[in-house]
């Protein structure tokens, strides 16, 4: 009865250590990228920023930097009108508005690039003509970057079309 | 980084080695007989007569008579068990080479007690005489550890997670899988609602549930394709007794999310006709989050007295149920409505994160504003069981309607018109809209051939899917599949039981062409021109696919082994062959593959159980594999057009091999006090494709739980509990894009609960506090997790149940 009971402790003890070494082991990392990229906008040149304005019938030039720990995969630049304040930014400060309004031909850029591959460091520029004849106002520009894992960063801004 | 990986299987190797400790019992033999009757003296044919612990189970003959011939000696009980009556056990006498009972009458059952009654036996029996990983709960269980949902609510059961969508909503996880890959089937019928989505919740009535078996691994040969990953499987209420007339009534509060609700049930029987019947209604407002601030990706979302910003809801669901039983033949007919309505936290669902109207939102924290959903679910079943010859026969017809409804304000992307055009097929602010019909039949047939007890089905379902609303995520389409299976449970002797299966399935999906209800512009060379672009095109995939399983049980004394091995296969759904739009709820694109093979898995599962009169010990570890995991891919790459420059995720497939166990212990320090851990672990890993070496979405981290039970006898109270549970849940680092790594977290419970005896009649109350330090932590498989969205704030949960009797 004794060895019985002996041996049953024996074996729970067995199972108990078993499991806590099994749970233990999660910390155990495969060489995979976990990094996000990062989009930098703080260089003297990088265009747009926060609160930026634009001039209807003018070419503007997009710079940022972007870096990643393994190799960047694409970027996509995406400028809507935010007439209804439908979206805010992802910086801390606000711009002023102009009151809500209804779109009637407002502007709508979409263009993605794919970032060359191998690079850990990229330089984008992008030229961007503002038509004439668009709705001005109050514009959301949207930057979004991914790696080649398929990582995302996103950037919005608030941008005044004059 | 090999060597750690080799060193985990060793451990695992060695983990399931330890299964193959085996223990001798000597077996001397006598002979055991009786007959069992039932109140009125009338004697009971097909009465289950279990013998224990050996469960070695014989059936009454038309006399009421059972004889058992060879039991082995330390056979210390028995039990009768017939529908319609309560649980009867009788301890066996020592030393005797012949037993012979006077007559055994049975009690009639009161649908209450039943449920107490039924835990302890019913559970160990089913357990140990499958060789498939099972776990049974009651509605004591769910009353006792109630959530938002039915899922929320399982949430204890080591192996068993959610992905919980707000306070009310939630599907299940089972092992890390989720979604097609995981079936839930209500009185014999697989739910089918919109699975697919992880925003969608289960349109399951948590109150109409009185017992629920969750199979925690690949069901296939039994449900057919989709049970790949497990089985939630919702059994029918048991019939009332005869000539009774009664019911309960349930309250529910909640202080989190000011939710109130509750149910009346009210059923009847005469001789042979029954029914049941129940109400529920649920109204919630927002649920509070212990944080004043989320950032949605990388926006900061400022919330309003910690509250989530539209996220209340409310539910009103009715069941009737109906039929006749007699000893040969039982039907019946359940019909049932699910309605929910709830709202999505507004910030976070459109294009991008979104600004919201604060004055409008934070005004009351009960309304449902833009963006929500409503869902209705109707299912109307019957099942007939009856017996031909030495054959169970039982039929099962069904119809359900899943009719859902995503509402959301306009907003125009790709070449989408600014201002919504007011000929338009569908209302402004329906982005979404699927509607499905199923038709399913099913027969299956039980029968015995000396020791084999064949189980033999087919069965049939029929589906279409119609979509409306101004956005395109998935086309519309029709559906067939159809299987056949044979299973076959042999009892070798006393301590051995073996099981095969067999199965083949066909299906066909025939989707739909879609096309824009805008033009978008195209440039080629240079030229521009305005077109409809059509988004997904007419596609009829066939598939047709063949599953075994095998398996073993040895149940010597107080141990218990199981193992099992097995194939499973799940049809890839419309949207990983077609989808082609935008997912609103995570900002990005999701395209189809129409070239998708039908997925495949093999698992090995395994099972130790060991009982005594103190300690409980049950292991269950398994391996599984699957040679092409459908596994959503987020790319490198953007789409410009329909997509607005979001992200674009692709279908694909992958080798994937996954491995865990669950361990419950628990042990009874007095007759009053308990003790139990609960752990888990889960390991995935995409053995190939874009995503080697990365686990798999939503993949749960390890967890334990300990809980403490103090059940002390009080007088005129009964079933009283005190119980704390302390959870921690490891850091989840083994993360896909795009999952964030979620820390550790300690969460702890409490409950309480009674049943107070006032002259007739009894009140059955429970309370539970949830998160009772109200810490702030986040759970890695929440639809909120992307978006850094805590778990909800401290909870107080009251719920009080009244059953009544009013003509017995």
């Amino acid at each position: 009865m004794n060895t019985l009971k002996l041996r049953t402790t024996r074996t729970l003890a067995f199972f108990c250590v078993t499991t806590f070494i099994l749970a233990s082991c999660d910390s155990d990392k495969n060489e995979i990228d976990t990094e996000y990229p990062v989009i930098d906008i703080s260089a003297a040149n990088a265009f747009p920023i926060q609160c930026s304005q634009v001039t209807r019938g003018q070419k503007i030039t997009f710079r940022a930097k972007f870096t990643d720990n393994t190799q960047l995969g694409s970027y996509s630049l995406d400028i809507h009108h935010n007439f209804d304040h439908h979206t805010h930014s992802t910086e801390v400060n606000n711009c002023i508005s102009d009151p809500i309004k209804k779109p009637v031909n407002p502007m709508l850029y979409i263009n993605s690039v794919t970032i060359p591959t191998g690079q850990k460091n990229y330089e984008a520029t992008q030229e961007i003509a503002i038509p004439a004849d668009v709705d001005p106002g109050d514009y959301h520009f949207m930057i979004r970057l991914t790696d080649k894992e398929g990582w995302q960063t996103i950037k919005g801004l608030s941008i005044k079309v004059l | 980084m090999h060597k750690n990986k080799s060193n985990r299987l060793r451990t695992f190797c060695l983990l399931l080695f330890c299964l193959a400790i085996v223990t001798k019992v000597s077996a001397q033999m006598v002979r055991i007989s009786g007959s069992i009757f039932s109140n009125g003296l009338k004697p009971l044919e097909g009465a289950i007569v279990t013998l224990h612990p050996s469960n070695k189970i014989t059936t009454t003959d038309k006399a009421g008579h059972f004889l058992f011939n060879q039991i082995p000696t330390d056979s210390k009980s028995i039990t009768v068990r017939y529908s319609g009556y309560l649980l009867h056990e009788v301890k066996l006498p020592l030393n005797k080479n012949a037993i012979v009972f006077p007559a055994i009458v049975l009690t009639p059952e009161i649908k209450e007690l039943q449920e107490v009654i039924i835990k302890d036996s019913y559970e160990a029996r089913r357990k140990k005489e499958e060789s498939l990983t099972i776990e049974t709960v009651n509605s004591s269980f769910i009353q006792r550890n109630l959530g938002g949902s039915l899922m929320q609510s399982l949430q204890r059961i080591p192996g068993v997670k959610t992905i919980s969508i707000g306070s009310g909503g939630s599907k299940p996880l089972i092992r890390g899988l989720s979604f097609n890959q995981v079936i839930v089937v209500e009185n014999g019928i697989k739910h089918e609602g919109q699975q697919w989505g992880a925003d969608h919740g289960l349109e399951i009535d948590q109150y109409a549930v009185n017992r629920v078996e969750i199979i925690k691994g690949p069901s296939s040969f039994i449900y057919g394709s989709d049970a790949i990953g497990g089985a939630v499987n919702i059994k029918p209420i048991p019939l009332p007794a005869k000539n009774v007339l009664g019911g309960s009534v349930d309250l529910t509060g909640k202080s989190n999310n000011e939710q109130f609700g509750g149910s009346v049930n009210l059923f009847g029987r005469t001789e042979k006709w029954f029914f049941d019947s129940r109400l529920t209604a649920m109204d919630y407002g927002d649920y509070r989050v212990p944080t004043d601030t989320v950032h949605v990706y990388n926006y900061a979302v400022p919330l309003y007295k910690n509250h989530l910003r539209n996220t209340a809801g409310r539910e009103l669901d009715w069941h009737i149920s109906t039929g006749y039983s007699t000893e040969k033949l039982k039907s019946v007919v359940y019909v049932s409505n699910i309605y929910s309505k709830s709202g999505f936290f507004a910030n976070a669902h459109g294009l991008e994160p979104r600004n919201v109207d604060t004055a409008l939102h934070d005004k009351s924290s009960r309304d449902i504003l833009m963006p929500f959903q409503e869902v209705t679910h109707i299912k109307i079943s019957n099942t007939t069981s009856f017996r031909l010859g030495s054959h169970q026969l039982k039929t099962q017809l069904g119809f359900q309607k899943n009719f859902r409804r995503e509402y959301s304000h306009y907003v125009n992307h790709g070449y989408m018109p600014p201002v919504y055009p007011a000929a338009m097929y569908a209302p402004q602010d329906l982005e979404r809209q699927y509607d499905k019909e199923v038709f399913s039949v099913a027969i299956k047939d039980e029968f015995s051939i000396r020791n084999h007890q064949f189980t033999v089905g087919v069965n049939g379902e029929q589906q279409q899917n119609k979509i409306s609303g101004w956005s395109f995520l998935i086309p519309a389409f029709k559906q067939v599949n159809a299987g056949l299976f044979v299973y076959d449970k042999m009892q070798i002797n006393d301590l051995w039981l073996l099981h095969g299966a067999v199965r083949m399935d066909y299906g066909r999906i025939e989707m739909q062409q879609y096309t824009d209800w805008f033009p978008s512009e195209i440039t080629e060379n240079d030229q521009t021109s305005a077109e409809y672009l059509q988004r997904s095109s007419a596609l009829t995939r066939t598939f047709g696919s063949f599953n075994w399983s095998a398996g073993v049980n040895y149940n010597p004394g107080k141990w218990s082994f199981k193992a099992n091995l097995g194939t499973s296969f799940r049809m890839p759904i419309a949207k990983e062959l077609a989808s082609n739009g935008v997912n609103y709820h995570y900002f990005r694109f999701e395209k189809g593959d129409p070239n998708l093979g039908a997925e495949r898995s093999y698992q090995l599962d395994l099972g130790m159980d060991w009982k005594s009169n103190k300690w409980s010990v049950q292991l269950s570890p398994f391996f599984n594999y699957f040679p092409n995991y459908i596994y959503l891919n987020p790319t490198s790459q953007h789409d410009i057009y329909y997509g607005a420059g979001n992200q674009v995720f692709e279908y694909e497939q992958s080798k994937v091999m996954r491995y865990g166990a669950e361990l419950q212990m628990r042990y009874q320090f007095t007759p009053q006090v308990s003790g139990e851990i609960l752990a888990e672990y889960l390991y995935s890993e995409q053995l190939s494709g874009s995503k080697k070496g990365y686990t798999l979405p939503f993949s749960p981290p390890a967890s334990v739980l300990f809980g403490l039970n103090y059940t002390p006898e009080i007088k005129n109270l009964k079933d009283t509990y005190f119980s704390l549970d302390y959870r921690y849940n490891a850091a989840q680092n083994q993360i896909v894009p795009p999952e964030k790594k979620t820390a550790s977290s300690n969460v702890f419970n409490l409950a309480f609960g009674t049943k107070v005896i006032a002259g007739q009649q009894d009140f059955i109350l429970s309370m539970q506090v949830q998160n009772l330090f109200n810490t702030k932590y986040l759970n890695h498989t929440s639809f909120y997790r992307l978006i850094e969205l805590p778990e909800a704030s401290r909870n107080i949960i009251l719920s009080l149940k009244i059953p009544f009797l009013m003509h017995k």
